[in-house]
């Protein structure tokens, strides 16, 4: 019960924090300086979003489109 | 970023790079903590380990799993890689190193091996066993059925997880992967390329 309140709002809860994981873990492979991770991880972040947004655009006109 | 704050590749490999990046297989991280990276690996053990357990939790402990192949397949090996052949999902989740081996010890476990205690299985006993019979399939199927896409983000956080971990296996061996950064504008010159012998300040430790 507990965890079906916790888990079952909306998944999409889940896309910044999956988004920031994998880009923070990218980054922290690319670099090992703080300073160069933040600012890899910022901007691999952007690109994600800025990608799931295009996609979300897209499906969107489709559905109305359809 | 200022143009002084530029990050520079490091000078010289990590110190034993084969066996940080066993380390670093089996427990994310530990490699680059060996190595005296271990902000790094910290956060690399939290992040992903929590990840594989978090998809876990979400797929009720039951999207890690080797699912059980003919017994005249051949050889161990054979057999496993049949098995991976027909769930996908665990050539992901296996480079999460230890975390994903009880799959591997259930799928190679005999199939009448008894509960322990009371005769009701408990949580370690199932823990990443694949369905036995076509009840326990059904109620897995059931389980995926009345939930909402919960358990199937589930499993992508496992694989995920277990991918990423690949990264972190090959930061541990080679060292980070250094790549450019775009120059700041007025600047000029070369970008900073990997290979570029350069002292490295505020290291990631």
């Amino acid at each position: 019960m507990i965890r079906a309140t916790l888990f079952a709002a909306s998944i999409y809860w889940h896309l910044p924090f999956l988004v920031l994981a994998i880009s923070l873990v990218y980054s922290a492979t690319r670099y090992d300086q703080w300073d160069a991770i933040f600012h890899e991880t910022f901007r691999w972040g952007l690109r994600m979003f800025g990608f799931m947004v295009a996609i979300a655009v897209v499906l969107y006109v489709v559905a109305l489109l359809i | 970023m200022t143009a002084g704050a530029r990050p520079t590749p490091p000078t010289e490999p990590p110190p034993f790079p084969v066996f940080a990046g066993v380390l670093s297989y089996l427990i994310p991280g530990l490699g680059q903590i060996a190595q005296g990276r271990v902000g790094k690996g910290v956060m690399f053990m939290v992040i992903l380990l929590g990840m594989f357990f978090l998809g876990q939790a979400m797929g009720n402990w039951r999207n890690v799993f080797m699912p059980p192949v003919d017994e005249n397949q051949g050889n161990p090996i054979g057999k496993a890689l049949v098995s991976v052949y027909n769930r996908w999902h665990f050539a992901g989740q296996f480079w999460i190193g230890i975390a994903a081996w009880p799959a591997i010890w259930q799928f190679y476990s005999p199939p009448s091996a008894a509960p322990p205690g009371d005769g009701q299985p408990g949580f370690w006993h199932d823990y990443q066993r694949a369905p036995r019979n076509a009840a326990e399939e059904r109620e897995i199927n059931e389980f995926l059925t009345n939930s909402d896409k919960s358990p199937d983000l589930g499993w992508v956080y496992t694989v995920v997880a277990g991918m990423l971990n690949i990264l972190v296996i090959y930061d541990a061996i080679m060292g980070p992967a250094f790549i450019f950064l775009p120059r700041p504008e007025g600047e000029t010159g070369e970008g900073i390329a990997s290979g570029q012998p350069a002292s490295a300040g505020g290291a990631a430790s």
